[in-house]
């Protein structure tokens, strides 16, 4: 069953002459990771504000095509009534903490506020989603002394404490040094393991190659292709469109392992070792 | 963590009054001061403000308030004194300038004026948390959104500062001059402002989202984490204050 449904999804910034999403048309399952690889400029970032809702309601601009979240039409709802069904964690770790609540536990309870949940089911979830990112024994912390690491996770938390159906992290580990990195990774394989339907932006292709079930390659806001991670990193041409694959599946091309009866290499160390000691 | 309030956490019956009851206060004292401009019954409300301010064991730190508040002060004594037009009485004379005692009284009266001022809103902002205050203020009907931006100014400058001190160590790092005569550190301030200026604003822009993505943009009634506090007594203090600004103005009528 498709969670989300894009439909010949056009857009353009109000200040820029070509179009930033180009066309775009495809679906992600309930349950399902979902990968978006491409340079930057390639629409990206863009394509997690239209599938949020951020496009068109906060971002105007030229729009077309149909987005559907659940059942929602992004368009024709407001961003608070999709909140419910899609949350977004970005970047930069620091502006997303709201900057109004003196402790991570109160940070978590602001969406939750928004939402006019009864006190209850605020502690209920505050606490469910603070265990489950690790971050519950920095509840009483002010969330601008955490580090990097611990305040994306609790980014995380808030988000998912309001329990939307989807995930979208776009770019959620690039200003983070490699412990917090590895923080979130851990974070975004458990909740892959749990079954949430997750959409990841990320210029880390090995971790894509890990956590995606199918991987969406975009070059200048057109969809070049959509397809599991070994058709995506295997493509010859793939350095033309300014992503590089993963090193195991460079090393697996030099090397020449590949999958029996097929064109196509490894993407993870995993799938390299077996295809290795199968030889 | 640094926040931009001057709030005293500490234990006492004056900080566990409501905070609009303080607020409230804040009002009816510096309209008290308008209502009877009597230097004795001024002297008196200050007595009550400065008796809170020991009650709430922060008379202490507000004493740097009140310090500064000197200059202003001195400048109403000199200027009323020397220049009040209704001076005529003079007390003593400096070579040719004459100090007057018509412009003592009006300086008293001003002074006590300003005095209570501080006074009062040290009540309130020294034993009195932000959070406490808007969230109080925001139950009683106003806008969260006004709300969410007086809390999150007084946590967000402090970063700004941060900020800028990061961009400057950059910039130092690369040879800038940043101290130094007057001159070097005005020519360092133009090019730290370009990168704290974009900076801010695209923290301010992805923060906006960050709201928006956690529903702060939703018409549903807003709930509140914390529990309703309870204050003993709010209604019979509040009641107290307004019974007596309104004994104050039926005094000036009648006397």
């Amino acid at each position: 069953m498709s969670i989300i449904e894009v439909e010949n999804l056009k857009y353009r910034y109000p200040d820029l002459t070509d179009l930033v999403l180009d066309d775009l048309s495809f679906s992600v399952e309930k349950g399902e990771c979902l990968g978006i690889v491409g340079e930057n400029t390639a629409g990206k970032s863009t394509l997690c504000y239209a599938l949020a809702g951020l496009i068109p309601h906060f971002y105007k601009g030229a729009y077309g095509g149909k987005v559907t979240v659940n059942g929602l039409v992004v368009r024709e709802h407001e961003i608070a009534e999709i909140v419910e069904n899609i949350g977004l964690v970005f970047e930069n770790p620091f502006s997303q903490m709201t900057g109004a609540k003196k402790t991570v536990y109160e940070e978590v309870a602001f969406g939750l506020e928004n939402l006019g949940l009864d006190r209850k089911e605020m502690h209920r979830r505050i606490e469910q989603y603070l265990k489950l990112l690790d971050v519950f024994g920095l509840k009483d912390k002010n969330p601008f002394d955490l580090s990097g690491g611990q305040m994306q996770r609790v980014a995380i938390a808030s988000v998912l404490a309001m329990e939307p159906d989807v995930l979208i992290l776009d770019e959620p580990t690039s200003q983070l040094d490699p412990q917090g990195s590895r923080e979130v990774f851990e974070v975004i394989e458990q909740l892959t393991e749990k079954g949430m339907t997750i959409i990841l932006v990320e210029h880390k292709m090995e971790q894509i190659a890990q956590y995606a079930d199918r991987v969406l390659l975009l070059h200048q806001g057109r969809q070049v292709a959509l397809d599991t991670p070994e058709k995506i990193f295997s493509r010859p041409d793939l350095k033309g469109f300014g992503v590089t694959p993963p090193v195991v599946t460079n090393i697996s091309k030099a090397l020449n392992v590949r999958y029996p009866d097929s064109e196509l290499f490894p993407v993870t160390i995993e799938a390299f070792k077996r295809l290795e000691e199968a030889k | 963590m640094n926040t931009m309030t001057l709030y005293v956490e500490k234990d006492s019956p004056v900080h566990r009054l409501d905070p609009l009851v303080k607020l409230l206060y804040v009002f009816a004292s510096i309209a008290l001061t308008y209502i009877l401009p009597e230097p004795l019954f001024i002297a008196g409300v200050l007595f009550v403000t400065l008796l809170l301010l020991v009650i709430g064991k922060v008379f202490r730190n507000s004493l740097p308030i009140l310090t500064l508040s000197m200059f202003l002060i001195f400048s109403l004594v000199i200027v009323q004194g020397f220049f009040h037009p209704d001076n005529v009485t003079e007390l003593f004379s400096i070579g040719p300038l004459v100090f007057y005692e018509e412009g003592l009284y009006v300086a008293l009266v001003l002074v006590l004026r300003v005095l209570v001022m501080i006074g009062s809103f040290s009540v309130l902002i020294l034993t009195t948390s932000p959070d406490e205050m808007v969230e109080r203020l925001i139950k009683k009907g106003m806008s969260p959104r006004i709300g969410h931006v007086i809390l999150s100014v007084l946590q967000l400058i402090p970063q700004m500062r941060a900020t800028t001190s990061k961009i400057t160590d950059a910039q130092r790092s690369r040879g800038m001059e940043t101290e130094g005569s007057m001159l070097t550190r005005i020519k360092a301030f133009f090019p730290l402002m370009g990168p704290v200026v974009l900076n801010s604003l695209n923290e301010t822009k992805e923060r906006s989202i960050a709201l928006e993505m956690r529903g702060f943009g939703s018409s549903t009634k807003k709930t509140f984490l914390n529990e309703e506090k309870q204050y003993p007594y709010n209604k019979l203090l509040a009641g107290i204050i307004i019974a007596i600004v309104i004994l104050g103005i039926v005094w000036r009528v009648m006397v």
